[in-house]
Parts: C-alpha cells; sequence; structure tokens
C-alpha cells in the first residue's frame, strides 16, 4: 500500500497551490452549504420572502415619511437611498459570508463538539468556520439592497466618477469587514461566556442601524461616539458626504472619506487577534 | 506511535454565578504514563469521570495538558494541529463528521478534498470499504436519515478514507444490536490487521474489548490503575471460577473442604474456586451422588465492576507508591 503519494496538509508548498486548494475547498464547503440548505425548499422560500419583506418595509418607511417633509435634515429621499442601500448590501453581503462567526452560530458548533470536528480536521480553522454557514436565504435581500443603492445613485444624481466608484466600493468593503470583525468578537465571547451575545448585539446590529442613516440626525455625543470611539462614520458617512459634494463635519480632512477600506480591515484584523486568543482559551479548558 | 509522560490536566469549574461563584480546581488527570506501539488496539477504560475523555483529547490536540510530555508519531498533537489529525482518524459514537443533509458519498468528496486523498487512493479506500461495510445501499440517502448503525459505518469510512495511522474510537457500537457490533468489530478487527492502524478505543461495552483488544489500560480519579494484558487482569482481579453441581439429592451438608460455598439451592449447590477444575469435581463427587456439573467463568464485566466499586486497584496503586 503506497501511502507516500499523500500529500499532508501543513507541509511545505507553493504559496500559489496553497491558495488555490484553500479557495477550492472555501468553494466547496459553501456549495455543501447551498446543497443541504436546497433540501428545505418550503422554510428556504419563506426566509427568502420574509427577510426582504423586512427590508422592504424599513425602506418603506422612509420612502413614504422622507417627501412629506422634503428633507431629513437636509437629507432627499434619493441620498437617504444612497446611504441606507450602501449598508444593507454591504450588511447582508457580510452576513452571508461571515454567518459562521456569528455568536449563535458558533456557539451551537461547541455546544454540539462540532467545532471539536472542525479541529480534528487539517484544514485551517477559519476557513472551516467560514464554509460552516452561508444562508443563501439572504439572496433577496441582496437584491433588494443593490436596487435600493441604484435608485439611491440615481436619485442624488451623483457624477460617475472613477473616484466615486472607488469610494462607493470601499465603503461597501469596509463595511463588510468591520461588520464581520464583530461577528467575530462576539463569537469569540461564547468561548467564555453566552451572556455576553446580547451585548455584543447591540454594537453590530445597533452599529448597522445607525450608518443606515444620515449621522446629522443624532446628537453631538453619538456623533462623536461613532467617529472617534468606534469609526463606524469613516466606512459609509464621510465617503458618502464627499460622492455627494459635500463638506466633512469638524472640519476633518477629505482623507477621512478615503478611509473605509483602511478601517474595515483594521477591524477585522484586530477581532482575529482576539479570535486567536478565544481558540487557545479553548484549547485550555475544552469547554 | 503515543508516547505520554506524567501527563496532568487540571480544570478550574465554577460554582455560582459569574461574579460571586467561587472557582474549584479539579484534577482531570493526574500524572498520567503510558505508551502505545504502532498496529496496537488498546482498550481505554474508566468510569464517567475519571480522566478518560481528556486523555483523549489531549491526544487528539484539542487539549493543552499542565504539563508532561506527549508525542503522537513523533509530534506533539496541540503544538501542530493541522500536520498531527491529517493522520488520525477519529469517530465519536455520540456525534457525526458527516454533513448532516447532504447525501453519504457527498460528505466523504468533500472529506476526500479537505484530507487531500488523492483521487485514485480514494476511489479505490471507497470501493473497499464500501464492499466491508455495506455503504452501497445508503451512499445516497442523507446522514440524517440514516440508522444508527448505518450512521456508525459511514463515519467510520469517513475516519479511514485519508488512512490515518491512528484511530480513536469512542463508544463505537453505543446503542446497536448484536449483529450490528459484530459487524463493526470485525471491521476494526480487519483495518487493523490489514492496514496496520494503531486504535485506542474508549467504550463502556466490554464486549468490544474483548473482541478487540489484547490490551487495556484502566484510569479512575486521574490515575492509570491498570496497563497491560486482559487476560492477566481477569487472572489478577477476576471473581473465582464456579462450580454449578446438581446432586442426586439435596445433600445434607453442602458443605466440601477445599471449596467457597456459594449458595445451596435444594440439590443444587454452588461453589467457588480458583485454579484447575479437576481436584474441586473429584471432591465433590466423592462427597455425594452427582447428577450434573458446570463450570462458570467468571465475566470480565463483573471484574471490571469489582474494580471500579471496591476500588481494588486503587489500593494497589496506593501500595506501589
Amino acid at each position: 500500500m503506497d501511502k507516500s503519494s499523500i500529500s499532508r496538509p501543513g507541509q511545505r508548498e507553493g504559496l500559489f497551490s496553497s491558495a488555490v486548494y484553500h479557495l477550492h475547498l472555501y468553494f466547496l464547503l459553501l456549495r455543501a452549504q447551498a446543497r443541504s440548505q436546497a433540501v428545505y425548499r418550503l422554510s428556504f422560500a419563506l426566509d427568502a420572502v420574509g427577510s426582504a419583506l423586512i427590508t422592504l418595509a424599513e425602506f418603506a418607511a422612509f420612502a413614504l415619511v422622507i417627501p412629506r417633509f422634503g428633507t431629513l435634515s437636509g437629507w432627499t429621499l434619493g441620498e437617504v437611498a444612497l446611504l441606507y442601500g450602501l449598508a444593507e448590501l454591504a450588511f447582508v453581503l457580510m452576513d452571508l459570508l461571515f454567518g459562521g462567526f456569528d455568536a449563535p452560530n458558533l456557539s451551537g458548533h461547541v455546544r454540539s463538539g462540532s467545532f471539536n470536528t472542525f479541529l480534528l480536521r487539517p484544514a485551517p480553522l477559519r476557513l472551516q468556520i467560514f464554509g460552516s454557514d452561508f444562508a443563501l436565504r439572504r439572496i433577496t435581500r441582496v437584491f433588494l439592497a443593490a436596487g435600493i443603492l441604484a435608485y439611491g445613485v440615481s436619485a442624488s444624481g451623483i457624477v460617475w466618477t472613477p473616484e466615486a466608484a472607488f469610494l462607493l466600493a470601499g465603503s461597501v468593503l469596509g463595511m463588510i469587514a468591520f461588520f464581520g470583525g464583530l461577528f467575530v468578537i462576539g463569537g469569540t465571547l461564547t468561548f467564555w461566556t453566552v451572556e455576553s451575545v446580547e451585548a455584543m448585539n447591540v454594537l453590530t446590529y445597533g452599529g448597522r442601524t445607525l450608518i443606515s442613516y444620515p449621522m446629522d440626525i443624532y446628537g453631538q455625543f453619538l456623533r462623536k461616539t461613532f467617529t472617534y470611539l468606534l469609526p463606524a462614520a469613516f466606512l459609509s458617512y464621510f465617503p458618502v458626504l464627499h460622492v455627494l459634494g459635500r463638506p466633512l463635519p469638524d472640519g476633518l480632512p477629505l482623507l477621512a472619506a478615503y478611509l473605509s477600506p483602511l478601517v474595515g480591515p483594521l477591524m477585522l484584523a484586530a477581532a482575529f487577534a482576539f479570535w486567536s486568543v478565544g481558540v487557545r482559551h479553548y484549547g485550555g479548558t475544552g469547554t | 506511535m503515543i508516547t505520554v509522560q506524567n501527563l496532568k490536566k487540571t480544570f478550574r469549574v465554577r460554582r455560582g454565578g459569574l461574579l460571586r461563584g467561587s472557582s474549584v480546581v479539579m484534577e482531570a488527570v493526574r500524572d498520567v504514563s503510558f505508551s502505545v506501539g504502532r498496529g496496537e488496539i488498546v482498550g481505554y477504560l474508566g468510569p464517567n469521570g475519571a480522566g478518560k475523555s481528556t486523555t483523549i483529547k489531549v491526544l487528539t490536540g484539542l487539549l493543552v495538558p499542565d504539563s508532561g510530555q506527549v508525542t503522537v508519531g513523533g509530534l506533539v498533537p496541540w503544538k501542530d494541529r493541522r500536520a498531527h489529525v491529517a493522520r488520525l482518524g477519529a469517530v465519536f459514537g455520540q456525534r457525526t463528521t458527516l454533513w448532516w443533509d447532504l447525501p453519504v458519498h457527498e460528505s466523504l468528496e468533500l472529506l476526500r478534498h479537505v484530507y487531500r486523498v488523492p483521487e485514485a487512493r480514494f476511489r479505490q479506500n471507497l470501493r473497499d470499504f464500501t464492499e466491508l461495510l455495506e455503504l452501497g445501499p445508503f451512499l445516497n440517502t442523507p446522514a440524517r436519515a440514516l440508522s444508527l448503525g448505518q450512521r456508525m459505518r459511514a463515519d467510520l469510512a469517513a475516519a479511514l478514507l485519508h488512512d490515518p495511522e491512528l484511530l480513536f474510537l469512542d463508544e463505537p457500537t453505543v446503542g446497536l444490536d448484536v449483529v450490528a457490533k459484530e459487524r463493526i468489530r470485525e471491521f476494526v478487527r480487519h483495518v487493523n490487521a490489514t492496514r496496520e492502524v494503531t486504535v485506542l478505543l474508549t467504550t463502556h461495552d466490554l464486549g468490544d474489548v474483548e473482541r478487540l483488544a489484547r490490551r487495556v489500560m484502566i484510569i479512575d480519579h486521574g490515575s492509570l490503575l491498570y496497563d497491560g494484558a486482559l487476560a492477566s487482569l481477569q487472572a489478577r482481579y477476576g471473581s473465582p471460577r464456579e462450580l454449578v453441581v446438581d446432586y442426586e439429592a439435596a445433600p445434607t451438608d453442602p458443605q466440601v473442604p477445599g471449596l467457597t460455598l456459594l449458595g445451596a439451592d435444594g440439590p443444587r449447590v454452588r461453589y467457588g474456586f480458583t485454579g484447575a477444575a479437576a481436584t474441586p469435581i473429584a471432591r465433590v463427587t466423592a462427597h455425594a451422588p452427582v447428577r450434573d456439573i458446570a463450570v462458570k467463568e467468571p465475566e470480565i464485566e463483573a471484574t471490571i465492576r469489582r474494580i471500579y466499586e471496591g476500588g481494588l486497584l486503587r489500593d494497589a496503586a496506593l501500595l506501589k507508591r
């Protein structure tokens, strides 16, 4: 019997072939998730419609209210749609990609022992967590968010320059990384306790809702907190202000509008550093 | 294959709430040492909470011990997780490694990619295991729809597709009927013999141990109480053998010199003895007219139970210190 032909993971290999292998494996794991969900057609369809209705209702609320007053703190419906569409699109994409790290899912894996199953497989742990959840039913919300965003772009009369495209795309990527980081932190906390999860949801879902609206509507305190303490304003508010040709608040330099693709990944990197601490803690207790 | 030296692991157990509770240190494993050679099948026994699963978690790299040296095939399990687990197979009876809603063969195919098993090798192994475990009828069935026995067989195949050198089996036959148990034991024996897979078996079913393992290790209260051949465990700690005698008529005095009287019920009298049966039989037949005689062997189950309950080995281990 020839065992030598099996290449053992962790062996030295080219960076490129290793990347191809991991990407392929990730794709296969996502496909497995998608195929698993296809089994439950009815519940899939209900979830898909239901979650889209929530987004629709939320947006319909502005669409009905704002035109009555003309503007919301000087923001037209189209401009609000731009902010809202960006936040919703990024958050839903993030939820699709980072669902495995979401605290209820991760603590479920830990409790059921499937987290141990991941640890017993020779693939990178994070890749397996990424591949453990892919809620395709959110796809309707992705389309809806893209639609709202498209309406926002056209109604607010944005001049389509490469710069505007870069700012908006960077904003979405930054938000995906940022909120993904919050999911990772929330999931990591469940290695110690599940009681903290609710507190984390305030940040994750609260933060998402907060940046769906123009920051002008909030008071000083909230605005400062989400600019300097938890830098959510950099994610979509500043880029959108700049795309719309408005000045940034507090006399901030224009550079601040370009920082979303930096702020998001920094948050994610910090979150994964915390994740490593959590995994090490798990190895000490095995709970 | 496995070397464990002075393994120690303690846990802090919290009592009460997060803020007001106090924590108690619990010694799950204290100073355990053993080694397992390539191709061995070792039964690892102990009551619940004895330290069995802590040992297994350390060996599989899931837990980092407080102190002690552990190597498995030359690697330290918790230091090089991916390289280590690539050479392991594990079946934990209570849960499956298969994707719940996918047909079995799709799960196996996914694992082929996870373990990077070459296509040809995978096909060969899948063919072998399908035949040996009779997986054919349910390869297209999703894991959630399998019976317990089918699921266990599929999990065994899943654990062995990447030609692991070491296989951990935890309660592999729990909840199965006699035929299903036998099929699984037969398969484990086969892969051990033909593929030189080292097997560490934890189980409460002593039938598994008797059929598979020549060597047993017994752990209780975090210490290894016994490590040796199953046969000598029986000889040293087993209950005496039993002689069941049916006399022609109920004897007036059932006592026979040299034999322990265990009980008398009319003409049927039971005696305990150790060693060969010839002398006791001669004595009994000399004592009174006998119609029938049977020798009952002590059961391993009873031996192990006596060890746990009576602390037989613990006293012996204490004496050794």
